[in-house]
């Protein structure tokens, strides 16, 4: 531990590249785009949400357990999301009354 | 005197190193209950917008994404003044940590501010689910639905907000007190950890409720 995790370099552009990426989104988010504005929107943020978890919590550069943890609870909650929009979104697709 | 860094550690543990790895594994863990808690609530509002896109586009579009947008640049530079006072720690320069832990601290109630400063002005403008709603339309009993999730989702984001800067001053005293050093600074890494978790939360709130209906103003 006597060098630091990550150079202050490092931390300033991710800095700037998130405050960049929030710009993006409210530029995107004036243009009428439909239902793609929420889902640009959202892969913008899960975008910025790896570079937080990268750069500033040091997700890449901690012990392997660290990653397996973090892999480990976004594949529940993507198990979370992916069967219950399955429900959601594949209602009436079939002719069976209640189907 | 017995050597700082061994009073540093446990009795469970091997080493200092060792010690401090547990910490940031039960912190990764603690944050992934946080991603399942959160999680939950993002999949009630994709569930409950796909069964009303019309409603929740228009209540997005009664939202003020300047505001929110301002909000995510202050939190993403209080996020950056966190990292750089986990980088201070690292180096063991104990003025500057304690600098940007209280600049963290004002960056996190500036947010906050704005935040209930909106909750006021929504209040105002009768959009308080429960206290006081009035919009008449086909669509506006599920437009408050949507305020139900924006102040459930915000509202729980805003007291994570509270406590983690009750953390924070906590550690500005440790500070002072000279608890931290080079050697050993575990409390500071893993309330950063926290921080930048609260961050990424409010990247998604944004991406969800500000900007749907953002070209719609």
């Amino acid at each position: 531990m006597s060098q630091p995790t990550v150079s202050i370099k490092t931390y300033t552009f991710t800095w700037l590249a998130l405050l960049g990426l929030t710009l993006l989104t409210s530029l995107i988010g004036l243009i009428d785009l439909g239902v793609f504005n929420l889902v640009a929107a959202v892969l913008i943020a899960a975008v910025k949400a790896s570079l937080i978890a990268t750069f500033f919590m040091h997700a890449f550069y901690e012990a392997k357990l660290v990653r397996v943890v973090l892999a480990g609870g976004i594949i529940w909650f993507l198990i979370l999301i992916s069967l219950t929009l399955g429900d959601y979104l594949t209602r009436g697709l079939l002719p069976f009354p209640g189907k | 005197m017995a050597d700082p860094l061994e009073l540093a550690v446990r009795e469970q543990f091997n080493n200092p190193v060792q010690q401090r790895e547990t910490s940031m594994v039960g912190m990764w863990v603690f944050l992934i209950t946080e991603i399942m808690l959160f999680g939950g609530l993002f999949t009630g509002f994709a569930v409950y917008r796909l069964a009303h896109p019309i409603a929740f586009d228009q209540g997005s579009a009664q939202m003020d994404f300047r505001l929110g947008a301002i909000n995510t640049a202050v939190l993403i530079c209080s996020s950056f003044a966190m990292a750089l006072a986990v980088n201070s720690a690292e180096r063991g320069r104990k003025l500057r940590l304690a600098g940007f832990l209280v600049l963290t601290i004002v960056l996190g109630l500036l947010f906050l501010g704005i935040k209930f400063d909106e909750y006021y002005l929504h209040y105002l403008d009768h959009k308080a689910p429960g206290i006081s709603f009035y919009q008449w339309g086909p669509e506006a009993p599920y437009i408050e639905m949507f305020y139900v999730f924006y102040y459930l989702m915000t509202g729980l984001h805003a007291i994570h907000m509270i406590v983690g800067i009750g953390l924070l001053s906590v550690l500005v005293l440790r500070t002072g007190l000279g608890s931290f050093s080079k050697d050993y600074h575990t409390p500071i890494e893993i309330t950063g950890l926290y921080w930048h978790f609260v961050d990424t939360v409010w990247v998604f709130l944004f991406a969800i409720f500000y900007i749907p209906g953002a070209h719609m103003r």
